[in-house]
């Protein structure tokens, strides 16, 4: 039988490493800035129910930034996984340098120069940066030589500008650093491509700042760079040469970002004009409904993360918390809603000590809280909505008599705040696990706001969320701020909690720096509190 | 050339009915297996297979001795099944089980002369009671202090055999070594159709159990904390409450169990020699088995057990009819858990066939 020897023959020649290898030669060879380097022809990819990526073409040049936008659910990891070769594609072709190539896996898009800096890092934290880099890569062998991998390493920082103790822990690096090292070792592989999967998503202002300057710094050469993005979109203006916008699965815009402005791309992702200026509804003040008086609280290391901290915070306002993470914003949000003790201090809420109150207490006497963990903590992806929305009724009587949960009212109510904030599904016995990072935000709010709590600590609250959906929780919680209740607003986003609240604290080290009536606030300044400034002029 | 490839892809969510379909192939591959050991000893499997079944469910052979023994299994899975709702594990119903005897027997050696309708209740309610408390220590403590609850229950296993063996050789010994006084007449179990009343009692739980996950507060807390824990105290559920709930509940349906056994079943009416009772406390760790076939179904348990009763009736049969070696019964209940150990993985996973372009 000649067929079943041509087949494994063929198995046998295709694996992927050689074929690999006999391409990437070609890429390598004197790539020159301007040359295409990367080209999509009519890539196609059906997922059960959605055409997750609908004929995209798409092209990139050495040397050049084109970065892709698109809202969650747009098709943009698809697509880049398709690119790396995670996914492979129903339909279409990509060419690299003019030439047919079909990955079998990331292993072919990498031998072939193609590295991915993926959104949330994949390193070892207890090993250096260097031993990162050096890592499962073919050259260094079984026993890795380390002084001269050091040296090209350093090569590479020269030539890019970036600046690392590469024998640093990983652990001991900032978001930012990790995020170098990540592509340190896409370049140390020879990548000439990187897909950079929302790269600014974690990093503070600074740090993008900085961020950002290496990017235009490495596509000087005739490196390609393509950022794949949701929201953040000054960024993309920064820092791109081109632009290419995805909605539904499919290419709804190209354009060079010289003649784009950021209400322009905004509309074009989300399909319908956005406001980026919220309108900040004039509210009567209420009562005080929470005062905190020199609270603190350790972290889950044991360490004291919140270092006695004094606020109040009255119906129908705002008061917002603009702090990198880490800063002890988490603890006092978990204190305050009886999920962490507190260290010292006092917590009243309404007019009653809660300082020992537990989370069911302050749930019933009308606090409302937003977690930062959609999944897992906010949402239970293997639970229908109807469970999910019932996580904030089982304990009123309404809704439970007798030991039994009473389905019927449930189910109603869950039909009301589903409609009422939008969540999109097909039924209210859809699981969670199938709504995207919007939806579920949706969810959470459905199940917190038609509760009229007092008090609603949003923490987070529209973190990694697209334009569309951070456009809706904002006017949400505004709409909540006009309905009298408190809020208590913890963002990393200094625009998001300059736009929303009535006074603000930039947090740092577990203290507020200095409370401000949002009137007087500045963005620099605070900005710069928020990395410490003001505490060490202080010392 | 087209070869096709092979693919595996996450699975997001598992429907029931999926989940169902795995559990019967991989009983189905279980069998296929064990076909193999039995044409190794040289016996046609489909004819040792008609034999376990005809055997089992045979009026006047194995149906009375495998009704008894699937619904002492049932005990045992009911007693798992909950706690692992609240997603601790609890591999104490063995350890229960033998505090339920205590319970039982010391009510019965007390007030033996009580007529049957108080006794009976006060031992049921005493094995419970035992069975419960076991549970209990080992809830609390994961509640509390977060210790593991698997560790905790296995090793109070090992405690309350060697209990139960200072019992029957000291202050409960009868007259034959290693075994117990016999039972008072008014402690046995009475009958309904042929069986004790205490099969009707554990169907009786197993509905009480699925109304209690599906409609009551403190199952849906039950089915939170068990999903994601810091979601439940999110909405301020109390860890240490459900975790003590389900591990009482647990020990307590795990403790009844005992009068089940030994008041339940002409063959003792006292506490046997320590080989045997070992044997039965081994016996419930097949709950664990059914539980998880059964995907922690209250109701699917029962014909679960059922199934699992025959097999174990019906294999020691053709042990004996087809002289087969002895352990075969084992065997096969062995092949069946790794069958559906490894099916597990298509809970997470399944296969894609995707199109590979030459």
């Amino acid at each position: 039988m000649p067929g079943l020897t041509q087949k494994i023959r063929n198995i046998v020649s295709r694996t992927p490493r050689r074929r690999g290898r006999r391409i990437r030669k070609i890429l390598l060879e004197g790539i020159k800035r301007g040359e295409t380097i990367l080209r999509t022809k009519g890539i196609t990819k059906k997922f059960p129910g959605v055409v997750a990526n609908n004929h995209i073409d798409f092209e990139i040049k050495a040397g050049e930034i084109h970065a892709v936008l698109g809202e969650n659910g747009a098709g943009k990891t698809t697509l880049m996984n398709i690119l790396f070769g995670i996914l492979r594609p129903d339909k279409g072709e990509i060419y690299v340098r003019g030439r047919r190539v079909e990955f079998k896996s990331p292993l072919d898009a990498i031998d072939l120069g193609i590295g991915m800096v993926h959104q949330h890092r994949k390193l070892i934290p207890a090993h250096t940066a260097l031993e990162n880099i050096v890592l499962g890569h073919p050259k260094t062998g079984k026993i890795p030589n380390m002084r001269r991998a050091k040296e090209e390493v350093k090569e590479l920082c020269r030539k890019y500008g970036f600046k690392i103790d590469l024998n640093a822990r990983v652990w001991q690096l900032s978001a930012g650093e990790q995020q170098l090292v990540e592509i340190l070792k896409a370049l140390y592989r020879g990548a000439k491509l990187l897909i950079l999967d929302e790269p600014t998503s974690v990093l503070t202002p600074l740090e993008t700042e900085k961020f950002l300057k290496s990017l235009r710094i490495m596509a000087k050469g005739e490196l390609a760079i393509i950022p794949f993005i949701t929201h953040k979109l000054p960024e993309v203006l920064s820092v791109s040469d081109r632009v290419t916008i995805l909605r539904r699965g499919k290419v709804v815009k190209r354009l060079k970002t010289r003649k784009a402005t950021m209400k322009a791309l905004a509309k074009h992702m989300v399909g319908r004009e956005v406001l980026f200026r919220l309108k900040k509804p004039k509210v009567k003040m209420g009562k005080e409904v929470l005062r905190v008086e020199n609270l603190s609280a350790l972290s889950d290391r044991g360490i004291l993360a919140l270092k006695g901290v004094s606020f109040s915070i009255r119906g129908g306002e705002i008061f917002g918390i603009a702090g990198i993470s880490g800063n002890g914003q988490h603890e006092l949000a978990e204190a305050l809603a009886g999920l962490r003790k507190a260290k010292g201090g006092k917590v009243i809420f309404r007019g009653k000590d809660i300082t020992r109150a537990s989370t069911l207490e302050r749930l019933k006497m009308g606090m409302g809280y937003i977690p930062p963990e959609r999944v897992g903590v906010g949402t239970i992806g293997g639970f229908s909505l109807v469970d999910n929305i019932a996580m904030n009724l089982y304990f009123d009587k309404e809704f439970s008599k007798r030991g039994l949960l009473d389905y019927k009212r449930i189910r109603k109510h869950t039909e009301k705040a589903i409609s009422e904030f939008d969540v999109m599904a097909p039924n209210i016995d859809t699981k969670a696990a199938h709504l995207s990072g919007g939806n579920l935000q949706k969810l959470i709010l459905a199940r917190v706001i038609p509760r009229t709590p007092r008090l609603l600590i949003a923490n987070l609250p529209t973190h990694g969320l697209d334009v569309g959906a951070t456009e809706f929780v904002r006017n949400r919680l505004m709409a909540c701020k006009k309905e009298g209740m408190g809020i208590l607003l913890i963002s990393e986003d200094l625009d998001e909690v300059l736009q929303m609240s009535d006074r603000i604290t930039p947090i740092y080290d577990g203290k507020f720096v200095d409370i401000i009536p949002a009137k007087k606030a500045r963005k620099e300044s605070i900005g710069a509190m928020m990395a410490g400034a003001a505490l060490k002029k202080s010392r | 050339m087209n070869l096709p490839g092979l693919k595996l892809e996450k699975v997001l969510v598992l429907t029931g009915r999926e989940a169902v379909k795995i559990s019967v192939y991989s009983i189905i591959v279980g069998f296929v297996i064990f076909s193999i050991f039995l044409l190794l000893e040289g016996t046609n499997p489909i004819d040792a297979y008609k034999h376990i079944f005809s055997f089992a469910f045979d009026p006047s052979l194995g149906l009375v001795p495998t009704i008894h023994r699937a619904m002492f299994l049932l005990f045992a899975t009911l007693a798992f099944i909950l706690p692992l709702k609240a997603g601790l594990w609890n591999i104490g119903m063995e350890g229960q089980l033998y505090l339920g005897t205590v319970g039982a027997f010391a009510v019965a050696y007390a007030w033996g002369d009580l007529p049957s309708g108080v006794l009976i209740p006060l031992m049921l309610i005493a094995a419970g009671l035992f069975g419960a408390g076991y549970g209990a220590l080992a809830g609390f403590l994961r509640g509390k202090l977060g210790v593991n609850e698997i560790v905790v229950t296995i090793m109070l296993n090992l405690v309350a055999y060697w209990l139960i063996l200072f019992l029957i050789q000291g202050p409960w010994a009868g007259p034959t070594e290693f075994r117990s006084r016999e039972l008072p007449a008014s402690a046995i179990a009475p009958e309904i159709w042929e069986v004790p009343f205490t099969v009707f009692l554990v169907l009786a739980i197993s509905v009480i159990i699925y109304f209690l996950s599906a409609r009551s507060n403190i199952g849906y807390q039950i089915k939170t904390f068990g999903s994601s824990s810091s979601a439940a105290e999110h909405a301020g559920m109390n860890p240490l409450k459900i975790s003590i709930f389900v591990m009482v509940v647990g020990g307590a349906i795990a403790g009844l169990s005992a009068y089940h056994m030994w008041a339940g079943n002409p063959t003792f009416y006292l506490i046997p020699a320590p080989q045997t009772y070992k044997a039965v406390g081994d016996f419930t760790y097949w709950g664990i088995m059914v539980g998880l076939i059964c995907l922690l179904n209250p109701l699917a348990a029962i014909p679960m057990s059922i199934f699992v009763g025959a097999l174990k009736e019906g294999t020691s049969a053709i042990v004996r009819r087809l002289r087969l070696p002895v352990g075969l019964d084992l065997l096969l209940l062995g092949t069946l858990f790794l069958t559906f150990v490894a099916f597990q993985f298509f809970h997470r996973y399944r296969i894609k066939r995707i199109r590979g372009k030459g």
